[in-house]
């Protein structure tokens, strides 16, 4: 009992301590940084955390914003819908007024009620659903194109590249890859290419033999797949074991080094649309060359969305002069920023005006060249 | 044969490849339900520590240079069940045996803390992320006709449906023909009189926890090996999906338990081939509930009879 009140003791000495030395550094301006650190998804929360952190490095080191310095504050919400909640009214209470987040359009979306009510600025670097902007909030933004354009670049290519005989569409029943799949689908319909299958997968399930025994029983040989790279990887994998040798595609969710890893030689040639790869542009040379100095990989879809998300947030302080979110929320509505990932302009509801998305072909190595 | 029949053949060969594996995980609920009426919820996470144990033992094995395809595969069987076999003990000693005797939801209620602290453990240990494994056995057998449906059949299926029987048949010759195999019956019918009549009855009880964990351990590796990937979330959805065939098949039968195994395998194959895939569940879980609605113990229990 003694011990355990002696632990208690020092606990509360350490809190204290904490806190006082957050109440030293005043002139620190914190941004909050939502996202899965941890979760079968954690790795996009790492890619926007290299992107936020090597821009606030960046910012640091050129004299921070209006005499601040920027400090990141990461939040994780596990990509978990309810977890996002607590996370977004946990920022509210830390007194955070600008966020970079949440990742997940599913977490996303609840969270961006939270911040619309307590007036506190949000830009997601990766959540691309369109219904996340379509509440009319005055707080919420995005430096990333949208699903219905991701879906509809994707059928784009379906009919004029690709051109399959026989068209599946696979989503995993979730918000972001259900969306995409039915954009697609419905596209395809418009066109008068009509999907033989459309069908939803339950995330975490292992085994896609019975799945894959059907498209193979259906002669597809083009399947598209609305969702992230675990379910993908193991669909991708089975079907090389069982001999099914479709085309497959998926969205930016996809993409990621660990279908590589999952799937092995069966990952290679798939096509994806992702962003733009910002890291090949020759204005983030030195920005790449930093990310990788400290060991990080800067070739992940939303890091530099993520970068820019700081950037568009730090232009307006100094233009504003201010951090007060909501006239940064009405400068950045209103105004035209160069960043990261090129010129970005908004439209009333909060997205982007132009597409930041491009098909591309993933190498078994984890690479990804743009397709043909 | 015709595309149909033989597109049936292939999803039946699916579905047992899967309630042979459910069935192995299975038996740890139903021996721990069998002999103290409990169910054990970190079953499961044994199950996903199995995988992980094979899939570090066998990366390290490459690693050293080792490359005979059996003695990586015996070496990883031996380790993996051992250390689950740890884990089950401890789990058993740790959140079983001081809740003896007390309210049969306080043993349940630490038994899923224990769950989600082995779940967090691994997830701080081994990151949350999938880890994945190059395939260890390749190719199969392929017949029919490729014009219109070939049906494949993978080394790595026949090797679980191999290991699933031998280990089920050695189980029942364990429970049957040995002397703790029988102490362990005498424990499942009257717990308290087998005491009495000088059987250590902590030591059979940690024994079944002991055998649960090592089959959930083969489990562990032979899924592992099938499907490549290993996350620390894995052990909860095939808990779920075992404890289902377990119940289904009657809990507290072993033979109930490769049973229910197999009909949920069957089934959940059979509806994603007929049916949009999404109704999987829906149709096997709502098998379970028409099961127990009409036979509340499930198709091999034996019906509860009040003890006096």
């Amino acid at each position: 009992m003694n011990q355990f009140r002696k632990t208690l003791l020092s606990l509360s000495t350490a809190v204290c301590i904490m806190g006082l030395t957050a109440a030293a550094q005043a002139d620190t301006l914190k941004i909050g940084l939502a996202g899965p650190a941890t979760g079968p998804v954690a790795q996009y929360g790492d890619m926007q955390k290299i992107g936020v952190m090597a821009a606030i490095e960046d910012i640091n080191n050129a004299g921070g914003v209006n005499g601040m310095m920027l400090e990141g504050v990461i939040y994780d919400d596990a990509c978990d819908p309810k977890q996002a909640v607590a996370v977004a009214n946990k920022i509210v209470n830390d007194g955070i007024t600008q966020v970079v987040g949440h990742l997940c359009s599913s977490s996303t979306e609840p969270a961006t009620d939270i911040y619309e009510e307590e007036g506190v600025l949000m830009i997601t670097a990766a959540s691309t659903s369109p219904s996340i902007t379509e509440k009319g909030y005055k707080m919420v933004f995005r430096t990333i194109g949208l699903d219905s354009l991701q879906g509809s670049m994707a059928a784009q290519y379906i009919l004029n590249n690709a051109k399959p005989a026989r068209v599946a569409i696979i989503h995993d029943k979730q918000q972001y890859g259900e969306g995409l799949a039915t954009a697609v689908r419905d596209q395809l319909a418009e066109n008068d290419v009509k999907a033989v299958m459309f069908e939803g997968v339950t995330p975490g399930d292992k085994d896609f033999s019975a799945l894959i025994a059907k498209l193979k029983k259906e002669n597809v040989d083009f399947v598209y797949y609305g969702g992230y790279h675990p379910e993908l990887g193991l669909i991708l994998r089975q079907s090389a074991e069982k001999g099914f040798n479709a085309q497959f595609m998926g969205p930016e969710g996809v993409v990621n080094s660990d279908l590589a890893k999952i799937a092995g030689d069966a990952s290679e040639g798939v096509l994806a649309t992702a962003p733009k790869s910002f890291d090949q542009n020759p204005v983030n040379e030195a920005r790449v060359a930093a990310i990788k100095a400290k060991g990080e990989d800067p070739t992940g879809p939303f890091v530099f969305t993520a970068y820019a998300a700081v950037e568009v947030m730090t232009n307006a302080m100094t233009a504003t002069k201010s951090t007060d979110s909501e006239a940064l929320a009405e400068y950045i509505r209103t105004h035209d920023f160069d960043t990261a990932i090129g010129k970005v302009k908004y439209d009333e509801k909060g997205d982007l005006t132009e597409s930041t998305f491009l098909v591309y072909r993933l190498h078994k190595d984890g690479s990804k060249s743009p397709a043909e | 044969m015709s595309e149909f029949s033989l597109y049936l053949l292939q999803q039946l060969i699916n579905g047992l490849t899967i309630g042979s594996t459910y069935a192995l995980i299975a038996i740890g609920y139903t021996m721990v339900y069998g002999i103290i009426g409990m169910i054990n919820f970190a079953h499961g996470e044994i199950y996903m520590i199995g995988s992980y144990v094979t899939f570090i033992v066998i990366a390290g094995l490459l690693g050293m240079g080792i490359v005979s395809l059996p003695i990586i595969l015996v070496i990883a069987l031996v380790v993996a069940m051992f250390i689950a076999s740890t884990y089950g003990w401890t789990v058993e000693r740790v959140a079983y045996r001081p809740l003896r005797g007390s309210n049969r939801l306080i043993p349940l209620i630490s038994a899923i803390g224990m769950s989600i602290f082995l779940q967090n453990f691994v997830v701080l240990a081994q990151g949350s992320r999938d880890v994945a494994l190059p395939p260890q056995i390749i190719g199969g057998w392929n017949f029919g006709d490729p014009s219109t449906f070939e049906v494949s059949l993978s080394y790595m299926q026949v090797l679980i449906f191999a290991v699933t029987f031998i280990s089920m048949t050695l189980l029942t010759l364990f429970i049957s023909r040995s002397r703790m195999g029988r102490a362990c019956r005498a424990c499942s019918e009257d717990l308290g009189m087998t005491n009495l009549l000088g059987i250590d009855t902590n030591k059979i009880i940690a024994l079944t926890f002991i055998v649960g964990a090592a089959l959930a351990a083969i489990a562990g590796l032979l899924l592992g090996l099938y499907y490549g990937v290993v996350n620390p979330f894995v052990g909860f959805i095939a808990g779920l999906k075992a404890f289902t065939a377990a119940v289904l098949g009657g809990i507290g039968s072993i033979p109930g338990a490769v049973l229910g195994g197999l009909i949920l395998g069957v089934t959940e194959a059979m509806t994603s081939a007929f049916f949009p895939s999404e109704y999987k569940d829906v149709v096997s879980f709502g098998l379970l509930v028409m099961i127990l609605l009409f036979r509340p113990s499930g198709l091999l229990g034996k019906p509860e009879v009040e003890k006096v």
